[in-house]
């Protein structure tokens, strides 16, 4: 009895769910039909006929959709990857300077994560390109016997051009991701329990030794999952491109929305796009926590 | 004298303790000291207010006609007013009793305030902006998603699979994908997805976005409270005799909210700062304004005084927002404590 009726109410449900649907969809292809629009993907292989400022394969205008939203797709990795990086680097510093015994440094770091988690990404963005980089006049470039160049232009290093849009992006969403990941670095070197630095401290080893051999094996477990989910954040964050003029992925879907008028088979796109990148994501860190983690828990 | 002697032992304490503590401690102090000079020069001697200070009706409410604009300032007075009753308020039973629901008419009486109609003159959604959109945009969201949040959170919990996989599915997806892309087609497909002759405008398209992104966030959060929840619970309430409706209420949701509240904080927060994300796509909010602004010839390349500015309201606002949190989880643990 209570089986059937089981059954029968998700059969209910089942029932309301596909006829919202239903008129959703009829709503939609009513709505479609009237503007004339349709739904195919047949214009993916037609020629963009829009240019790109930054492409790191060889792309032109002539060249199609499809092959442009690869490049804005390559585009995102390249600065998904490199921030990814940098903000690593960083966010792992300022956590460790925010647990650090000398009070000045942990206050420091405590008012550089408050200030940046309590304003807008999109804020700190625009304050990078239009301040940090366009602000700069040409002729008050920064150099450095010819190894680094700063200036309106973005960054030059030898054998490496970095545009200011590029640059821009990378620092706003590196400064802003690494905040959040010094506040998880925190977090698992305080789940490390008082008892283990005294430990290895009565056991005669010095501060740095303990520090890499015995605290951080034991925060690690407590640190992955946390850094998982801001690089998966900072990912999201990095649609942001388009407010400085980066061509990402959403940056070149934009566009496309704009040309076309195809706003639904791009939101499939975006859609897709995205979780694929999550996937990518969460499986990296996977393999990460299986060659790191495993052997410290056997040991 | 002593106190003196006393604060110059801590600080030796604290920040000299040893050479490579004194080093680093030394370097810091002179970093500090040089940007700081820096900084405060630059902002007292060489940056121009003007800007700021002679568009602040503009940054507060946007392009709402002049002699109408004590109606948002009301609003806004209204909801620090009762900012500082949650606070600091006396503790009489009846007001902190109505303070939850006194939060939530804030809404409809901003909405009215805005709105206009029935004796106040009619204002179209056009004419809002600055902070008070940006409020607007937060507390309607706010309040719309966390009823949905708490849905989903049930559905994905219930035994029967089909609503479980659904919600799942919905969550999951929402969360997989970027904010402002969630913003952007919600401006575009919302249109499509409607009968032909019903229109939303702008405003409530971004609220109906935010709040389909956000309850996703929301659900999760609950969801961890929910689990959290000992079973023995739900088994001691069969026991008692409640149905399924009464334990839902009575038992889960309660608890589940208190658990997840530090989490649901941070998610109103966050939205806070994510409204600025409709900037880029035409609504003239706090920093939508800061652009416009900045787009006016007579202001035009002014951008570190307009984006310190700018911070600064948004640090406010959040600071305000995040002691609020604190205040009510204090307040939770102590009713807990007295059960």
């Amino acid at each position: 009895m209570k089986r059937n009726r089981k059954i029968f109410f998700q059969l209910g449900i089942f029932i309301i769910f596909i006829t919202l649907i239903a008129i959703l969809i009829n709503n939609l292809t009513i709505n479609l039909l009237r503007t004339g629009i349709g739904f195919n993907f047949n214009w993916l292989l037609k020629p963009a006929s829009f240019s790109l400022a930054e492409h790191p394969l060889p792309y032109s205008a002539s060249d199609s959709y499809a092959w442009a939203l690869f490049i804005g797709w390559m585009n995102s990795l390249k600065v998904i990857v490199s921030s990814l990086v940098l903000s690593s680097l960083v966010g792992t510093l300022i956590g460790f300077a925010r647990t650090s015994k000398n009070s000045l440094l942990g206050l420091i770091s405590a008012g550089y994560i408050t200030i940046i988690r309590q304003t807008p990404l999109l804020l700190q963005l625009m304050f990078w390109y239009f301040v940090g980089f366009l602000g700069l006049k040409d002729n008050i470039s920064i150099h450095i016997k010819n190894l680094f160049k700063l200036s309106n232009q973005g960054i030059e290093l030898p054998g490496l051009t970095l545009s200011s849009e590029f640059s821009a992006l990378l620092f706003g969403l590196s400064i802003f991701t690494s905040a959040y990941i010094a506040e998880v670095i925190r977090g698992g070197i305080l789940s490390v329990s008082r008892g283990q630095w005294e430990a290895f401290r009565s056991l005669g080893l010095s501060e740095r030794k303990g520090l890499f051999f015995i605290i951080i094996p034991q925060a690690l477990p407590a640190i992955i999952p946390g850094l998982t989910s801001q690089y998966l954040n900072l990912a999201k964050n990095s649609t942001l491109a388009i407010a400085v003029g980066y061509s990402d992925i959403y940056a070149i879907n934009d566009t496309i929305i704009n040309q076309t008028g195809r706003a639904i088979e791009c939101f499939l796109i975006l859609l897709i796009s995205f979780l694929l990148l999550n996937l990518v994501i969460t499986n990296f860190m996977e393999l990460i926590n299986r060659i790191i983690i495993k052997p410290i828990k056997h040991n | 004298m002593n106190l003196i002697i006393t604060f110059f032992i801590k600080l030796r304490k604290l920040f000299f303790s040893n050479v490579l503590n004194s080093i680093i401690s030394l370097i810091i102090i002179l970093i500090l000291f040089s940007i700081f000079f820096n900084i405060f020069g630059w902002l007292i001697f060489n940056a121009n207010w003007k800007v700021v200070t002679s568009n602040l009706p503009l940054y507060a409410f946007g392009s709402f006609p002049a002699n109408q604009q004590w109606r948002p300032a009301t609003w806004i007075i209204s909801l620090l007013t009762l900012s500082m009753l949650t606070l600091l308020g006396p503790e009489w039973k009846w007001l902190r009793k109505n303070l939850l629901l006194a939060w939530i008419s804030t809404v409809p009486f901003g909405l009215y305030l805005l709105y206009g109609g029935l004796g106040l003159l009619p204002i179209t959604s056009r004419h809002w902006g600055g902070l008070t959109l940006t409020i607007l945009l937060t507390l309607c969201s706010s309040l719309l998603s966390l009823p949905f949040g708490i849905v989903l959170a049930l559905c994905r919990q219930s035994s029967f699979p089909l609503v479980k996989k659904l919600s799942a599915i919905y969550i999951d997806s929402m969360r997989a994908i970027p904010l402002i892309s969630v913003l952007f087609f919600g401006q575009l497909l919302i249109p499509l997805f409607l009968p032909v002759g019903i229109e939303i405008d702008r405003v409530w398209r971004a609220v109906f976005a935010f709040t389909l992104f956000v309850s996703a966030y929301i659900a999760e959060d609950i969801r961890g409270g929910l689990q959290s929840i000992p079973s023995t619970q739900i088994e001691a309430a069969n026991s008692l005799g409640l149905n399924k409706y009464q334990i839902i209420k009575f038992i889960l949701i309660p608890q589940a909210l208190r658990i997840a509240l530090p989490a649901l904080t941070n998610q109103s927060i966050g939205l806070f700062q994510n409204t600025s994300l409709m900037a880029i796509l035409g609504l003239v909010e706090l920093l939508g304004i800061g652009r416009s602004i900045l787009a006016n010839p007579e202001f035009i390349g002014q951008y570190i005084e307009v984006y310190i500015w700018l911070a600064c309201l948004y640090w406010f606002v959040c600071t305000i927002m995040a002691v609020l949190a604190r205040h009510l989880e204090k307040r939770m643990l102590i009713n807990q404590a007295i059960v």
